[in-house]
């Protein structure tokens, strides 16, 4: 079921999923509230494009510049200010420079803004202190993810429509392409349960409500929480461990589910990335099946991990893969599978070029993870054996 | 099912998905450029599953090739990678120092040939004479390696590998090492007194972090003698250079603050970061007066790793 025109659901929506509209380019998108203005140069009016206090990713990004600060203050994030600065400038610089060409409008680049905060929240170079605040170090590495979220973006769109979430799919590529020995996802646990890591659970809880009621995504992010805290508890009693830089030995048993399903990233992920209406499942329906399927598909690419890592890449991979399967989601949600078929199955299948980068993307996520799990360097790594050749 | 846009989004242009009009000469180019993408989603695809070793080949690994452990400081020497009946392994030790030989003589002397490693960072020479001067040539005409006036220990660095002959000029008697700087881990063998009657372990604790990383086993043994010597097993902590091995009467500092809130006794000097090896207790030393064993950094004031000792009730 889609919402209802001009509810709010439906103005949350369109704001979200697009962030300006060319026709007329002088107006703004309708229901998104985005204030408009207009600039003379050169004898030349260009519609100026603000941004609007009730777009849901003004609120997601104040969310997220709170929980920087806190890393950068209190929770030893091991990322620069200069790094998230230039990770976020690129990406504005490009989103805006994409629709100024498109669509002649200067627009508030706030889908961008929000993406280049995202890899700087979740990517680390490894070697980067927590404290050097003005470090470039492997700045190149968060430039990389920024410019693949926005080229995959703007590129790969199967049907007119970005398929993938930005800063998943640049941090995804980035991680596995790059690799341990230069890059790393901020770690799982962010300390012991004392006043710092509560202010930021307090955050992101409070920051969930907000931000997933304004996109009425509540159900999705439950529909992922529940089956993975149960799959992973099911590992948990099976045996199943790994290790991590931060801790002494393997983890397993009570402490596997706890570091897993208690994680601040886990729930940062699941309220503040897989809830982007724009890559998600459209229907309410759908976004419960694409929140399930999601979560089968992390725990089934998490159980063959042996280090934190890969658990880690485990987790965001199973979005890339699910957001390529959305389409196919959407039809199930809408359709009993055994109506499904004729026209729309063969749409979905249609090799076009769009299509095949979705296709390899996907593959690139399910087999760089599933690859993560036989390497031996990054048992080495994670077990903090490899001294100065890896600082993570 | 094919997604279906807003009309707005279906006009959208896309390089790798756009049905627009456009002219073919257009056209052309960004089929060109579609298939540029794809190839390189392509090559990410190989790179990102890390297929036939790819992505180490162009982004490098975090443990080095595997080298078999040195097998002694010194004495019986066995050149890194040929140690007998060690296992290859890629952790790596702080650069240390193995003795490859030791000579003397008075006055020109030929030394035997030795091997340095293909495996070393570098060789040295230490000499000692009385007077006069001491020069290191190749061979009886080639440029002097080393020529310095005598009088206490010098050294002199030197690079290159495989092997060495060394022609030896001094003005008197002379001693002379020659070393070479590698960074395998040490593995060597319990002391004989170890096992020998009237030894028995006192002590046996596992390493754990504190500021840096920090594993493996230690053994305290009482010897015969009324001495003590101190054992590490599989033992890795993070490198650095002129770290101690120190014992602290706290039974498990968790932070540097609570290793310095009581003194310690600084027992022995780690040169060497990887392995198992063997150490002597200074002479008036009671191990049974500390409860932990700690790695200590003075370069900057921090207790990387600490091992609780647990009396071993066994023997």
């Amino acid at each position: 079921m889609t919402p209802r025109p001009g509810s709010r659901a439906a103005s949350v929506t369109a704001a979200v999923a697009r962030p300006v509209t060319p026709q007329p380019p002088a107006r703004a998108p309708a229901g998104s509230g985005q204030a408009t203005r207009q600039l003379t140069l050169g004898g030349r009016t260009i519609p100026v494009i603000l941004p609007s206090r009730h777009d849901p990713r003004l609120k997601l990004s104040v969310v997220i510049f709170a929980l920087q600060i806190l890393g950068q203050t209190v929770l030893d994030f091991k990322v620069s200010i200069a790094q998230i600065l230039v990770t976020i400038g690129v990406c504005a610089l490009v989103d805006a420079a994409v629709t100024f060409k498109r669509q002649q409008v200067l627009a508030w680049p706030a889908s961008a803004l929000l993406t280049g905060n995202s890899i700087a929240f979740i990517l680390r170079a490894s070697g980067t202190r927590h404290g050097d605040w003005w470090s470039l170090h492997g700045i190149e590495y968060f430039i990389l993810a920024a410019l693949m979220s926005l080229l995959v973006k703007y590129l790969v769109r199967p049907g007119g429509r970005h398929r993938f979430n930005p800063s998943n799919i640049g941090i995804v590529w980035v991680l596995l392409v790059i690799g341990p020995v230069h890059v790393f996802p901020q770690y799982l646990w962010w300390g012991p349960l004392q006043p710092p890591v509560i202010a930021a659970l307090v955050v992101i809880g409070l920051g969930a409500l907000w931000v997933l009621r304004a996109v009425q995504m509540l159900p999705m992010a439950l529909s992922f929480l529940v089956p993975f805290t149960v799959l992973i508890a099911v590992f948990a009693a099976a045996g199943q461990s790994f290790v991590a830089i931060w801790q002494d030995g393997a983890i397993g048993g009570f402490d596997y589910w706890l570091r897993i399903c208690a994680s601040p990233e886990l729930l940062v992920f699941v309220c503040f990335m897989m809830s982007d209406p724009a890559t998600a499942a459209r229907t309410p329906a759908g976004r419960c099946l694409y929140g399930a399927a999601t979560a089968v598909v992390a725990a089934g690419l998490v159980v063959v991990q042996p280090t934190e890592f890969g658990i880690k890449v485990a987790i965001l991979s199973s979005l890339t893969v699910m957001c390529a399967l959305v389409p196919l989601i959407d039809a199930i949600a809408r359709r009993p599978p055994t109506r499904l078929g004729g026209f729309h199955m063969r749409g979905v299948l249609a090799l076009r070029p769009a299509t095949i980068a979705v296709i390899i993307l996907s593959a690139t996520a399910l087999a760089g993870t599933a690859a993560l799990a036989h390497d031996k360097d990054l048992i080495y790594i994670e077990r903090g054996l490899t001294g100065p050749r890896n600082a993570q | 099912m094919a997604f279906r846009g807003c009309p707005a989004e279906r006009r959208a242009a896309t390089l790798l998905g756009s049905k627009r009009d456009v002219e073919p000469g257009v056209r052309g180019v960004r089929r060109a450029a579609s298939a540029l993408g794809l190839l390189l989603l392509l090559a990410g695809l190989v790179v990102g599953a890390d297929l036939f070793g790819s992505r180490e080949a162009l982004f490098g690994a975090a443990t080095p090739p595997p080298l078999a452990a040195a097998a002694s400081r010194s004495g019986a020497f066995h050149p890194v990678g040929t140690s007998p009946g060690s296992t290859k392994t890629v952790l790596r030790s702080q650069a240390w120092w193995q003795e490859v030989g030791r000579f003397q003589g008075a006055g020109a002397k030929r030394l035997p040939a030795f091997e340095i490693s293909r495996d070393a960072i570098q060789w040295r020479v230490r000499w000692e004479c009385p007077q006069g001067r001491f020069v290191v040539r190749k061979s009886a005409r080639a440029e002097p390696l080393v020529d310095a006036s005598c009088g206490g220990e010098k050294t002199a660095e030197l690079t290159g590998q495989g092997s060495e002959a060394l022609q030896i000029a001094a003005d008197g008697p002379w001693t002379a090492r020659v070393e070479q700087q590698v960074d395998v881990p040490l593995v060597e063998p319990p002391l004989p007194v170890m096992s020998a009657a009237g030894t028995r372990k006192v002590a046996t604790g596992a390493f754990y972090r504190i500021d840096q990383v920090g594993k493996g086993s230690v053994t305290i043994y009482r010897l015969a003698s009324g001495g003590h010597a101190l054992r590490l097993d599989d033992f890795f902590v993070t490198a650095n250079i002129d770290l101690e091995i120190r014992l602290s009467p706290l039974r498990a500092p968790r932070t540097t603050r609570q290793y310095l809130s009581v003194p310690a006794k600084r027992v022995a000097p780690l040169d060497i970061t990887a392995g198992s090896m063997n150490f002597t207790l200074p002479d008036g030393v009671d191990p049974a007066r500390y409860r932990s064993v700690v790695i200590w950094c003075p370069l900057i004031d921090s207790a990387y790793a600490a091992a609780t000792l647990e009396p071993d009730h066994a023997s």
